[in-house]
């Protein structure tokens, strides 16, 4: 599902900082992924170039059997807009929308009808609990609930990958484990492929698989059985 | 000041290009109140500074306004025991007709004895002749020009140049030259001096002076001196000391100052906007940076300070820059207004330098920052409302201002009542300003609510244009009615007075046009000038029968023109023959008896006037004004009123021998031709020209002529207008680059989140541009509406406070039009900048961006 | 003894006064005819040494304090026909007309301008009018040889209704024959104006200086005045001096 072929990505600072040096990673579709790492790491730079936010210095990134370099800005786009929902660890909610639009507005962006995106929308929402906040803006939100509209927004499309960024890193560790639960449930029940970049080793012994960064590099990768 | 340094400088200096636009409305305004104030001043200055040089030691001039009197007055003057020297004096201005030199303005005095008052610093020292004052009376011929003529026309002493005058085409002889500095400096060195004898020839005046000059006696003060001269010549004449012209002149002078005015607050309204929005703006941005100045514990009252302070740099800046641009535009500006005021009221004055007054760029200065201080204070409030807590919590959106909605609805529906209230006592001037000014507040705390509504009919139309897009874009106006409404104000605001200024040329040129077309219906005219506006050469009354002699020629009305003072006001007393010209020509009458008042006018047992003097002056019917004529006081009731704009201070129409009485004067400065009909028009002409033009100086206008002279002055007259909708077009434009920008870099996470949840380059791209167009048509439409308030406003004001014009309301259709392309092409084009920024940037900083 | 010399001399002062006064008024006296007629040459000698000439006929009707007077340019041409007609009366200052041919009008020379020169000369229109000897004091300063003549040196100071430009005058009257031989015209403490008569000659039994020149301190330009054809008790008719006749005649 996800192939990473010697990626390498420098950032153009005063000096040239090479956050990732030569990433070779193969994740298959179905897999829930953990991505541990101590901070500067590269977990955040490795999930952002997965989600074609960003482009690799060098190397190869394949998604869904697609080579990635060497495409437009807009087939970028259209990739992410298919087959990526994304979970930000701010949350990244337009704080002018309320849920049920948030939720849709990547339906909107593919042009669906409004009704249809909206019944989608509502579904998504009551799907992560949150049926009674439709009308809600985000600001009126607790942090748990925010992250729940992010995440019915990423998987609006039903995305077959799931990207998350420390998608418990804002919260409570109470609503931290709710969240996880939702996420694993819906990867269980959609068979989405997740992949989540974490710092807490509870949430990174959930998953079936925990990949370990350091200084740029693959310091381990560990396929276990989850633990719930 | 530490902390402008350490937070606001590295701001600035990021935001740099938005910060400078941010001041532009301030720059414009305060621009626009400079450039008029400084070239009105200016011009003033100069006339002041010719009438200081040509009035030498004189301490105080007799004079009956324009019109002149009698030479006896001067015995009279001459033998008071108050008085020293008192000499006659003719001036007028003549066109040269030498290319780029304009008017020639001449002064006749006695070269007898005049010499004490003045000082003429001849050079050349052809001594001979110059020096001989007995060849200079001797020969009419004689003048003495200024340094500065010779030089800009390449003539010399004792070279001829030709000259119409009363008496046919007349070679002058240049028999002195004056040296620059003193009196040949005044009117920028386009002087002549000649004998005034042979200045009453040339001009056809008769044995009448235009004003005597004098010095008292020493050893009396002038003020005791001034009062018992003029108790001895009685009202007909006015003693005053030669300052008091610049006062008169003033008066015509301050229409220009009035409609500046209203520009400048419109301008300086709009800066609020820009002001207000780009720092409301700055707040939200800012806000990381204010939370951990408060968590350092920086008090709310310090970050409130600070962000005024910035807004008075912004507005001192901005001011400072418009100071700058003003002095410079005041050049341009000031040669126009010199230029109108030589056509029409013949006191052309070149204002050589532009010397801007301290104390008024000092007002400007202040009015700049005030300005940009007021528009501050609500963003500086939130941001000493912000708290420090949510502030560095990222992913937190503190909502800093809220629920002043309704407050501002309630003010704005008041502000209405109040301003509708005002309408009815819109009598007194007070209300009257009043409402003119709740009303455009009421519209302009309206706007986020207009906007809403507006937006919500728009959004249909833009789903339809773009369903993806369009939807998003209203949705973004309709989220962020903050954000849009100041632009939307600005912009608005920015319309509105382009409207008004357009409506009220566009019933200006309407209603002058009808007034033309019904009165001025003489086949010809016939002055002694150039123009009808001069008044400088006058015919013999004989010369009227002369004229109506020739074949062709059914009737003659002659006409005598001049400016008298009513009050202290120069307003225009016109003499005829008021039965024959109502036969010819059917006024519009205001108020009185068409039959009876010209009847009885012409038996003078009144006078009519202009319907611009009534509403100026404040006169109606059967009022009875006072005249004050050099041979007496006239008490005369005003018979009628009728629409005429032969002058913007308001017309008095007199009959021809009543004027002659209480004036003593007979001369005729324009004549009424009617040819009869069938008769060549072309060849009439030329036989009018041909008969007299060896004999006497004259031109024959035609009626097109005549018409398309009048229409240029009023084009002349809104010449200054148009600059002005141009700087309101401009700022315009200026705000909806400065707030797209603003409000865009503001999105930046935004339209990141939107990119990184699947939209495409262009989508983001049609939002941004659809978002733009819709401000645009927003600031537009509600623009329009307040257009249309304004118009009605400035319209009466024109009526009320200006020139006395009853203006027909007609919404300038033709302007809105052009505004329509041209500020939604401006909104497109300012929205591309940025847009591409969007598109273009990096999507893992946008979502960081906060 | 200083009392009685005091007395003495202010006697002597009162009678020297006196004497003063009946020079000046002999001197007018023995000037006086019934009329008089000249054709005059003018130069005008600037401080550039420029010379201008004009010329012009003087006829006057009446003697000293009553008289009336035409003067009228002859050449150059610029000026033939520009005249001056002076009317003087014995208790107030003179009216002037000035007549110019070429606009057809008449002047007024108003009473302040009678201290401007009269029209590029070193006269003013003052020094045009004949005095009354009663609209000045006089004062014996002594006597003074001008030319090799002996001559009475009087002072004259214009009595304030006079409204004189001139604050003094000094008078140089010569013995033999009570011509006046020089004046200078004083503005304060300055000599302004000196005015020197010559070419003394006997003309109808009327002694009579033939020459004037006025110097112009100031300016430092001379005007040079000769008297041509001179005559006296010509025969004028009245009406010759009167404005309508200044106009009737171009």
């Amino acid at each position: 599902m996800i192939r990473l072929i010697d990626v390498v990505k420098e950032f153009d600072c005063k000096r040239k900082v090479r956050a990732l040096d030569g990433i070779n990673l193969s994740i298959d579709r179905g897999e829930m992924v953990a991505l541990v790492g101590p901070s500067g790491s590269g977990k955040s730079t490795l999930l952002n170039l997965i989600g074609t936010l960003d482009r690799p210095t060098s190397g190869e990134i394949w998604l869904d059997g697609q080579n990635l370099s060497g495409l437009t800005d807009d087939e970028l786009t259209r990739i992410r807009r298919d087959k990526i929902g994304f979970i930000f660890q701010f949350f990244n909610l337009l704080p002018s929308l309320t849920c049920v639009e948030n939720v849709a507005l990547p339906l909107h962006l593919r042009g669906w009808k409004k009704a249809q995106a909206r019944a989608r929308a509502e579904e998504l929402l009551e799907l992560v609990g949150l049926k009674h906040r439709l009308e809600h803006l985000p600001d009126e939100l607790s942090g748990g609930e925010r992250q729940r509209v992010a995440i019915a927004r990423a998987l609006s499309v039903y995305p077959p990958i799931l990207l998350a960024d420390e998608p418990t890193g804002n919260l409570d560790s109470k609503t931290g484990a709710e969240i996880l639960d939702l996420i694993r449930d819906l990867h269980e029940r959609l068979g989405a492929t997740v992949l989540m970049v974490t710092h807490d080793a509870g949430v990174a012994a959930s998953c079936e698989r925990t990949i370990t960064l350091r200084d740029g590099r693959l310091a381990g990768d560990e396929v276990r059985a989850a633990r719930r | 000041m530490m902390l402008l340094k350490l937070i606001t400088w590295p701001y600035v200096r990021k935001h740099l290009l938005r910060c400078t636009l941010t001041t532009a409305g301030i720059v414009l305004g305060v621009a626009v109140f400079v450039a008029m104030h400084t070239a009105n001043q200016s011009v003033l200055y100069a006339f002041n500074r010719t009438v200081d040089r040509i009035a030498g030691r004189t301490q105080l001039q007799v004079s009956a306004g324009e019109a002149g009197f009698p030479e006896e007055v001067l015995e009279k003057v001459q033998s008071l025991p108050d008085v020293e020297v008192a000499v006659p004096v003719i001036e007028a201005t003549v066109q040269t007709g030498i290319p780029g030199m304009g008017n020639l303005l001449v002064v006749g005095v006695d070269m007898t004895g005049d010499r004490s008052l003045r000082d003429y610093e001849l050079e050349t020292a052809d001594e001979t002749i110059v020096d001989d004052p007995l060849v200079f009376i001797a020969q009419p011929d004689s003048i003495i020009v200024s340094r500065q003529f010779c030089d800009k026309t390449g003539l010399k002493l004792n070279d001829r140049l030709t000259m119409q005058t009363m008496a046919g085409p007349r070679q002058f002889t240049i028999r002195g030259v004056m040296s620059a500095g003193g009196l040949a400096s005044a009117f920028g060195g386009s002087l002549a001096i000649m004998d005034i004898y042979a200045a009453q020839m040339v001009f056809g005046r008769g044995r009448r002076f235009d004003r005597i000059d004098l010095a008292v006696r020493e050893g009396v003060r002038v003020e005791e001196a001034r009062q018992r001269i003029q108790a001895a010549l009685g009202p007909g004449l006015q003693v005053e000391p030669p300052t008091s012209r610049g006062a008169q002149f003033e008066a015509m002078a301050r229409v220009y100052s009035m409609t500046a005015n209203i520009t400048s607050v419109f301008a300086l309204f709009i800066g609020l906007f820009l002001i207000y929005n780009t720092f409301s703006i700055a707040v939200t941005q800012r806000r990381a940076e204010i939370g951990i100045l408060r968590a350092l514990g920086a008090p709310r009252s310090l970050i409130r300070n600070l962000f005024l302070a910035e807004s008075a740099l912004a507005g001192l800046f901005g001011s400072l820059l418009g100071i700058v641009l003003g002095v410079a535009m005041a050049r341009g500006v000031a040669g126009y207004i010199g230029e109108y005021f030589g056509e029409v009221y013949g006191v052309g004055e070149k204002a050589e330098e532009v010397a801007a007054d301290p104390r008024l760029l000092g007002l400007a200065l202040l009015i700049g920052v005030a300005t940009s201080v007021f528009a501050g204070w609500l963003p500086a409030r939130n941001a000493a409302r912000v708290d420090p807590v949510k502030a560095l919590q990222k992913g937190r959106v503190q909502v800093i201002s809220e629920g002043e909605n309704r407050l501002r609805r309630l003010v704005a529906v008041a502000m209405l009542a109040g301003a509708v209230g005002c309408v009815f006592l819109s009598s007194h001037p007070f209300f009257f300003y009043l409402g003119y000014m709740l009303s455009v507040l009421a519209v302009l705390l309206l706007t986020p609510t207009l906007c809403t509504l507006l937006t919500r009919w728009l959004r249909p139309a833009l789903k339809w244009l773009r369903p993806v897009e369009g939807a998003l874009a209203a949705d973004s106006l309709l989220q962020a009615p903050r954000r849009t409404s100041g632009t939307v104000a600005a912009l608005a605001l920015s319309v509105a007075l382009v409207i008004g200024l357009g409506g009220i040329s566009r019933a200006s040129y309407s209603t002058i046009g009808a007034w033309v077309k019904t009165s001025l219906n003489p086949d010809f005219f016939i002055t002694g000038s150039e123009t009808i506006t001069q008044r400088s050469f006058r015919f013999p009354e004989s010369f009227a029968d002369d004229v109506a002699r020739v074949e062709g020629i059914e009737e003659v009305q002659p006409v005598r023109s001049t400016r008298i003072l009513y009050k202290g006001t120069p307003v225009m007393l016109v003499a005829a023959d008021v039965e024959k010209i109502a036969r010819r020509v059917r006024a519009r009458i205001v108020d009185g008896d068409r039959e009876s008042m010209y009847a009885r006018t012409a038996r003078g047992e009144g006078v009519i006037i202009s319907d611009n003097f009534s509403l100026l002056r404040r006169v109606k019917r059967g009022d009875v004004i006072e005249l004050a004529a050099p041979n007496g006081l006239l008490r005369l009731p005003v018979l009628g009123i009728v629409v005429d704009y032969s002058d913007q201070q308001g017309t008095i129409l007199m009959s021809r021998d009543l004027f002659k009485r209480y004036w003593g004067d007979d001369t005729v400065n324009a004549m009424r031709v009617y040819a009869k009909p069938g008769v060549d028009r072309a060849a009439l002409r030329q036989k009018l020209l041909e008969t007299f033009g060896s004999r006497t100086r004259l031109f024959v206008m035609t009626n097109e002529e005549l018409r398309a002279y009048i229409m240029k002055l009023t084009d002349q007259w809104f010449g200054l207008t148009y600059v002005q909708i141009v700087v309101a077009v401009l700022v315009a434009i200026l705000g909806i680059v400065n707030t797209l920008t603003v409000s865009i870099t503001d999105r930046k996470r935004e339209l990141g989140v939107l990119q990184a949840v699947g939209a495409l380059r262009n989508q983001v791209r049609h939002t941004i541009w659809m978002e733009a167009a819709a401000i645009a048509l927003l600031g537009l439409v509600i623009g329009f509406a307040l257009g249309a308030v304004h118009l009605y406003y400035i319209l009466d004001v024109a009526k009320r406070d200006v020139a006395g014009l009853r203006l027909e309301y007609l919404y300038p259709y033709g302007i809105a039009a052009v505004l329509l392309p041209v500020l939604l092409g401006s909104a497109l084009f300012s929205a591309f900048g940025p847009a591409e920024g969007a598109v273009r940037m990096s999507l893992v900083e946008a979502l960081e961006y906060e | 003894m200083s009392k009685a010399w005091a007395v003495l001399l202010v006697a002597a002062a009162v009678v020297r006064a006196q004497d003063a006064r009946s020079i000046v008024e002999e001197s007018q006296r023995r000037a006086r005819s019934g009329s008089q007629r000249y054709e005059g040459t003018l130069e005008v000698i600037d401080a550039k040494r420029k010379v201008t000439t004009k010329r012009w006929i003087y006829e006057r009707l009446g003697s000293a304090g009553n008289s009336k007077a035409v003067l009228r340019f002859t050449a150059p041409a610029e000026v033939k026909g520009v005249a001056l007609l002076i009317h003087n009366h014995p208790d107030r200052a003179s009216d002037q007309w000035m007549w110019t041919p070429a606009v057809q009008r008449e002047r007024r020379i108003a009473y302040q301008d009678r201290k401007t020169r009269f029209f590029g000369t070193d006269f003013t229109f003052e020094d045009l009018e004949e005095r009354d000897v009663d609209r000045s004091t006089y004062r014996m300063l002594g006597e003074e040889a001008i030319e090799g003549v002996p001559c009475w040196k009087i002072e004259s100071t214009p009595k304030p209704e006079a409204r004189s430009q001139y604050t003094r005058l000094y008078l140089w009257i010569r013995k033999p024959d009570y011509v006046a031989a020089q004046i200078d015209c004083f503005q304060r403490d300055r000599v302004i104006r000196r005015i020197r008569y010559s070419d003394v000659e006997k003309v109808q039994n009327i002694w009579t200086a033939r020459r004037i020149e006025v110097h112009d301190l100031t300016r430092d330009s001379r005007t040079i005045l000769r008297l041509e054809k001179l005559e006296y008790d010509v025969t004028l008719p009245a009406d010759l001096f009167t404005l309508q006749a200044l106009r009737r005649e171009r």
